[in-house]
């Protein structure tokens, strides 16, 4: 799609477009509330947050719910999988950054993958469209130019967007893209050349906005000979054992599947009940709890290990690709200021 | 200040005293300072004490002295850690629970002017949203913070106190065995009696609206746990299984089920260091609730948590005039 044209159109008109798709779609967008931004669903004659920073969660939560029912069951019930679109609508996610629309892709190879297909994801995945918001707020603890990515990145996403102020341009990233700006192409007109300079100049400053690099370089390769090294005594030692970096790492997928059973419908004798996925933490001991009590990753040494190693030589391993995305959550969210950026320096020293 | 402190660390390594030393060193982000644990006395120099050194070391003494089995007799390390106030009052709690050993630890005392609350920056008109905070200096009672264009903005330490430093009792700890600075003038008391009083007005309805709001936003992370020291029960409630008393879900009632139960196993031991909300990545704020535990505690067993080390808890104890309305009359 590299010759395809950048269209633009008013922001003002922007909030009418998306009212025009609330029949097609389920739209999230991102909204200010106390002074935090978070993606929910889009409605009618309600405002979006343009220039926010990054969301506090990730939008990872929309297509990997932190709570999903599997299936239901009971005494006459039919097991019914769920997990689809509400309302058989499709999903339409607006103005996510690109770290996050680049995490999606990661989270794509993991649910979508050769050996394991989760038809909950996908099933919502397929009938998903994403369009971005290029990043024009990095924050300090942002580093995304250190894992390829940068505030105009493209992958994961259908169509980026990028706010000029007055304007937003758009361009189609995928065939989907192109198809849903094309349906739409009455609401666009074909940007002029200084709009788009007007755009580079943004992401230019942008750009220079993420002054914090860490070389990633080889960094599996680094860590395949490491998993006895001596920088993990350390690390981990001010870590609280919270979830809190797992569930706000936009790439982090791993789940727990429980039933939830309640034992006061039906007849008591066969209870009624769900089975359910929600999210889990490789930070929380009972993760690798084994039924005859033994765990192999009694403390928070192998806990925080197995996070830093998952990320950055297991998923290399398994999907060329490192699951960070720098979004800086996990630094910023951390209760004690365990900073990702600073483990992987140490990595470098030992 | 942080000379007194590194001067007396130094002392305590040189003179065999401590093994490893909890405190605090310089955060990588503006506005944090973050727990260091030092074994070498090479990294003394590490060590900071400003407004930011709000976490509460205590939680990490336990897991120094978990017992091992088949390692009875494993020699256990001495401990050297600097408390505020309310470190203190935590250090106070666990020995009373037996987990940790009064004589494996050197408690540097310290008393307490408060630290900040990163959150209230906002209330200072400073929004999160449209600020980027890249650095941030303390002098005096100020702190000036700086943001991406470099615009400096100076503001005043009382108004980023938390609320729980603005109302503190016990800005030393009650038991050290060295305590360094002034003793700064007493805290604002009523601010915490005001806060429950008026919520105690509220009708049922509005009570329980409240408390729906505030755990509506909990995304079960674990993290006000986690930072509890008081939280160190091997296995928590909210993940046994036999019995399972609640489901893992993000449904509403689960999310209620943890956030009552957590709060409940507060009573009599709760010293109000905050940890739990400043730990709250969506902030949950259920202080109210834990105010209100203090309070009831107080008038009807006349104890308050993490102040004495002789007096029996509340709920290790029975006496025969022991108030009992809160049974009979709820």
């Amino acid at each position: 799609m590299e010759n395809v044209k950048f269209k633009i159109i008013k922001k003002k008109k922007v909030l009418s477009l998306l009212d025009s798709l609330t029949k097609e779609y389920n739209i999230f967008v991102p909204v200010e509330e106390d002074g935090d931004v978070r993606f929910s669903g889009f409605k009618s004659g309600q405002d979006i947050s343009w220039d926010y920073r990054n969301t506090k969660i990730s939008p990872k939560e929309i297509l990997f719910p932190p709570t999903e029912t599997l299936f239901s069951f009971g005494p006459g019930a039919e097991v019914k999988p769920e997990g689809s679109t509400p309302g058989g609508k499709d999903y339409l996610i607006f103005g996510i950054r690109p770290c996050d629309a680049k995490a999606i892709s990661l989270l794509d190879k993991v649910f979508g993958g050769d050996d394991f297909q989760d038809p909950y994801y996908l099933k919502r995945r397929k009938e998903t469209t994403i369009i971005s918001l290029a990043c024009s707020k990095p924050q300090i603890d942002c580093f995304c130019t250190s894992l390829k990515g940068k505030p105009d990145n493209e992958e994961g996403t259908d169509i980026i967007l990028f706010d000029l102020g007055e304007d937003i341009i758009a361009r189609p990233v995928t065939k989907k893209g192109g198809k849903f700006i094309e349906n739409l192409s009455s609401w666009f007109k074909e940007a002029k050349e200084s709009d788009v300079t007007k755009k580079d100049k943004l992401m230019d400053l942008s750009l220079k906005k993420i002054q914090f690099q860490v070389d990633i370089q080889n960094i599996k390769e680094r860590l395949d000979d490491a998993f006895d090294a001596s920088f993990w005594n350390e690390i981990h030692q001010k870590c609280l054992g919270c979830g809190i970096c797992t569930y706000f790492c936009p790439t982090c997928h791993c789940f727990d599947i429980t039933d939830e059973i309640n034992p006061r419908a039906g007849d008591s004798t066969t209870p009624e009940g769900k089975r359910v996925r929600c999210w889990d933490s490789c930070m929380y001991p009972l993760f690798t709890l084994h039924a005859s009590g033994h765990n192999p990753r009694p403390t928070y040494k192998e806990r925080m290990r197995q996070r830093i190693m998952h990320k950055f030589n297991y998923c290399p391993e398994n999907f060329e690709e490192i699951f960070c995305v720098g979004c800086g959550r996990c630094i910023r969210n951390c209760p004690v200021n365990i900073d990702l950026r600073e483990i992987l320096i140490s990595i470098d020293l030992s | 200040m942080i000379e007194k402190i590194k001067e007396t660390v130094k002392k305590l390594f040189k003179e065999n005293k401590i093994d490893i030393l909890i405190g605090y060193s310089e955060g990588t982000l503006p506005l944090r300072s973050t727990p260091c644990f030092i074994t070498r006395p090479e990294d003394i120099e590490k060590l900071v004490w400003n407004s930011y050194c709000f976490n509460n070391l205590a939680v990490y003494l336990p897991r120094f002295f978990v017992p091992q089995p088949g390692k009875k007799d494993a020699k256990l390390p001495k401990i050297g850690i600097l408390a505020k106030g309310c470190d203190g009052r935590s250090i106070v709690g666990l020995i009373k629970e037996h987990q940790i050993p009064r004589e494996n630890l050197y408690i540097i005392g310290i008393h307490c002017e408060g630290m900040i609350d990163i959150k209230k920056i906002q209330d200072t008109g400073c929004k999160m949203q449209e600020v980027d905070i890249i650095a941030a200096e303390e002098k005096n009672d100020k702190v000036l913070v700086e943001d991406g264009d470099k615009k400096k903005v100076e503001l005043k330490k009382e108004e980023l106190l938390a609320d729980v430093c603005a109302s503190c009792q016990y800005t030393a700890p009650v038991i050290y065995d060295i305590l360094i600075g002034k003793e700064k003038g007493k805290t604002k008391k009523e601010d915490r009696e005001a806060i429950i009083k008026e919520f105690e007005k509220k009708s049922l309805e509005e009570r329980w609206k409240y408390f729906q709001e505030q755990v509506s936003k909990c995304i079960r992370c674990n993290a006000c746990r986690q930072a509890c020291p008081n939280c160190y029960c091997k296995e928590c409630f909210a993940e046994q299984t036999k019995p399972k008393w609640i489901g893992a879900t993000n449904d509403i009632s689960d999310v209620m089920f943890y956030q009552i139960g957590r709060i409940f196993h507060q009573a009599g031991r709760c010293v109000d260091c905050g940890a739990c909300v400043r730990a709250c990545p969506m902030g949950v704020d259920l202080r109210v609730f834990t105010y209100k535990l203090i309070k009831d505690v107080k008038e009807f067993f006349e104890y308050e948590a993490g102040v004495s080390l002789e007096e029996a808890p509340p709920l290790a104890t029975f006496k025969s005039d022991d108030k009992q309305e809160f049974i009979t009359e709820p």
